[in-house]
């Protein structure tokens, strides 16, 4: 434990500064009690998220090297994003700087054009989960946990990016085709086809996980959640029923996206009269804030769409 | 040897009679099959060429065609079959772009799962890859405005513009550009959920947080609709993004 580091830069991204203020409301107070510290990234902009790398390559390196650059100057050699959308986009350009010397050059030349101190490093990214999981941990949630979540049957969704791909995020094996290999392994990391630290997090303040495989890691329908209803509707049903027909009274997520898509196609399937959709769902941070004694009101969860409080009410947690 | 493209035969060439006796012999169903050939003259090994040229197609060369993709892939398992990114890489490669753009219903569907990218062994970045692929019929103009294509831009612009997105702003807007009549304040010209012709789901979204008076809420996302969040060192950079993303191709044709 602690190879992260206990203070780092936070780039919470645009959706948690919005309609998913839940979202860091909570991230703070338990990064808060868990005794870590989150630098906020004054001034960041847009990470780009799953839509603008389809539009221009080189655009979001230099996106992403922005932000990556303003943590350099504050100091940090790591950035912790607790969006999936977030932390994708900033390791993906990791990625294509490490291994790609022309895109590193490139980048910095334009970003001394645009007045944005080049990189001399490369910071790298973590998601909010594996950051808590590594540098916290499951005993030190028991230890804070002052009202477990007794009762609460939890259907852990991890969602597409926070374990894909290992390229990425992992190791930078068969690296793009420049000759060179760069493998980094990376300790930290989750398992990648079943990861658990979330199911950890939130049994170690007393919930209990249902088997959710392999719908824990299925897609929502992510950056098509808008542009293409069919599909995404098809997944959210998919994910929902298995949730509930598993035995699970909440959805915990972990990426503002999916949690949101989540919640929409819920009531859009509810509405539809469709079966066994309505678990709701709720920040893995708002249930952990919860155990640590936080009222409803603190951890905003009447933010949620899906209204999960008469659920937690039920069972004395709320 | 490569894979075995059945579609790529269509149903005219295949010859195949049920009964046929040739010089007393039968040679009834699979016997007689014929395909009737066809020469392919219209590919286009410059298709292939451009995508490698972008740093995040490159690995297009890498394929082996093992499949892997396809397998992992849930658009093709719980969609539709005929999204197969092995396939489209191995057209892309072979340059059949006529081939390509008779799947361009299908091929915009990509949920960027990453599943593809994760599990293809011979480390081909299939996800980028296909996305490249599209971003250069779409260059080439051979094809035009998909759903996505037309989000991902939308979404672009709105970043290269204030450096920030907004939810409201994209939920509202995307909702415009579908053709619902959205109703705007007549100084600012920013949305009224209330008054605008909007679906149900929607417009019961928007209505929970006032019903549970939960203020807080309500006056954040207010003033964020009303002054979009901006990036402050902005405009230098901004300029320089511009220029690049003109220099890619990637801004709205005449925007
Ligand atoms: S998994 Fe990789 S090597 Fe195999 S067909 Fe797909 S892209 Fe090609
Ligand atoms: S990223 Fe796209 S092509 Fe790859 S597995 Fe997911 S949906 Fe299929």
């Amino acid at each position: 434990m602690g190879i992260i580091g206990k203070r780092v830069a936070y780039y919470p991204g645009c959706s948690l500064e919005g309609a998913s203020r839940a979202y860091d409301v909570s991230t703070r107070i338990v990064v808060k009690e868990l005794g870590l510290e989150l630098d906020y990234l004054e001034d960041y902009n847009c990470c780009g998220a799953m839509e603008s790398k389809n539009v221009t390559f080189m655009g979001t390196m230099l996106l992403n090297a922005r932000n990556m650059s303003l943590a350099l100057k504050r100091g940090h050699k790591v950035i912790v994003a607790p969006c999936n959308g977030c932390s994708f986009s900033l390791q993906r350009a990791e990625y294509f700087l490490e291994t790609d010397r022309k895109v590193f050059e490139k980048v910095n030349e334009l970003l001394k054009e645009g007045d944005v101190d080049p990189l001399d490093e490369i910071p790298h990214t973590y998601h909010l989960l594996e950051w808590l999981y590594n540098e916290a941990g499951p005993q030190k949630v028991k230890e804070r946990t002052v009202r477990p979540l007794k009762g609460l049957k939890v259907a852990n969704y991890y969602g597409c990016l926070y374990t894909r791909p290992h390229f990425y995020s992992r190791t930078y094996a068969h690296a793009g085709g420049n000759g060179e290999e760069r493998p980094r392994k990376r300790e930290t990391a989750d398992d990648d086809e079943h990861p658990f630290y979330m199911n950890e997090l939130l049994e170690a303040a007393g919930a209990e996980s249902v088997y959710f495989e392999p719908m824990h890691t299925q897609c929502c329908g992510g950056p098509h959640s808008l542009s293409d209803e069919d599909v995404s509707k098809k997944f959210v049903m998919m994910i929902l029923q298995t949730a509930k027909r598993n035995g699970a009274n909440i959805i915990a997520t972990e990426c503002p996206l999916c949690h949101a898509s989540l919640e929409m196609y819920r009531y859009r399937l509810m509405l539809e009269g469709i079966e066994d959709v309505d678990v709701p769902a709720a920040y893995f941070t708002q249930l952990l804030g919860l155990a640590f004694g936080y009222s409803v009101d603190d951890v905003k969860l009447k933010d949620n769409l899906s209204d999960p409080i008469p659920v937690l009410r039920r069972l004395g947690i709320a | 040897m490569p894979i075995h493209e059945r579609s790529l035969i269509e149903s005219e060439r295949v010859l195949r009679k049920e009964r046929l006796v040739i010089d007393g012999i039968d040679v009834s169903g699979d016997w007689n099959l014929i395909i009737l050939p066809r020469t392919v003259e219209d590919y286009d090994l410059d298709f292939a060429k451009e995508i490698m040229e972008s740093p995040d197609g490159k690995t297009i060369q890498q394929c082996y065609q093992c499949s892997y993709c396809t397998a992992s892939c849930p658009v093709h398992n719980y969609w539709d079959d005929r999204y197969n990114p092995r396939h489209f890489i191995y057209l892309a490669r072979l340059g059949m772009v006529d081939e390509l753009q008779k799947r361009v219903d299908v091929m915009w569907r990509c949920v960027s799962c990453h599943k593809c990218t994760h599990r293809c062994p011979k480390g081909v970045l299939v996800e980028d890859v296909l996305k490249v692929i599209l971003r250069v019929m779409y260059k080439r103009g051979l094809i035009g405005d998909y759903p996505s294509k037309k989000f991902d831009q939308f979404f672009t612009e709105s970043v290269l513009e204030y450096g920030r997105i907004e939810d409201g702003e994209l939920l509202f807007g995307w909702m415009e550009k579908q053709g619902y009549k959205i109703k705007k304040d007549p100084i600012l010209r920013k949305p009224i959920p209330f008054f605008s012709d909007i679906p149900r789901w929607l417009k019961d979204m928007v209505s929970k947080p006032i019903k549970e008076g939960n203020i807080s809420f309500i006056m954040l996302n207010a003033k964020h609709m009303l002054f979009h969040p901006r990036t402050k060192e902005w405009n230098k950079f901004k300029q320089v993004l511009r220029r690049v993303m003109e220099e890619e191709g990637a801004l709205a044709k005449g925007g």
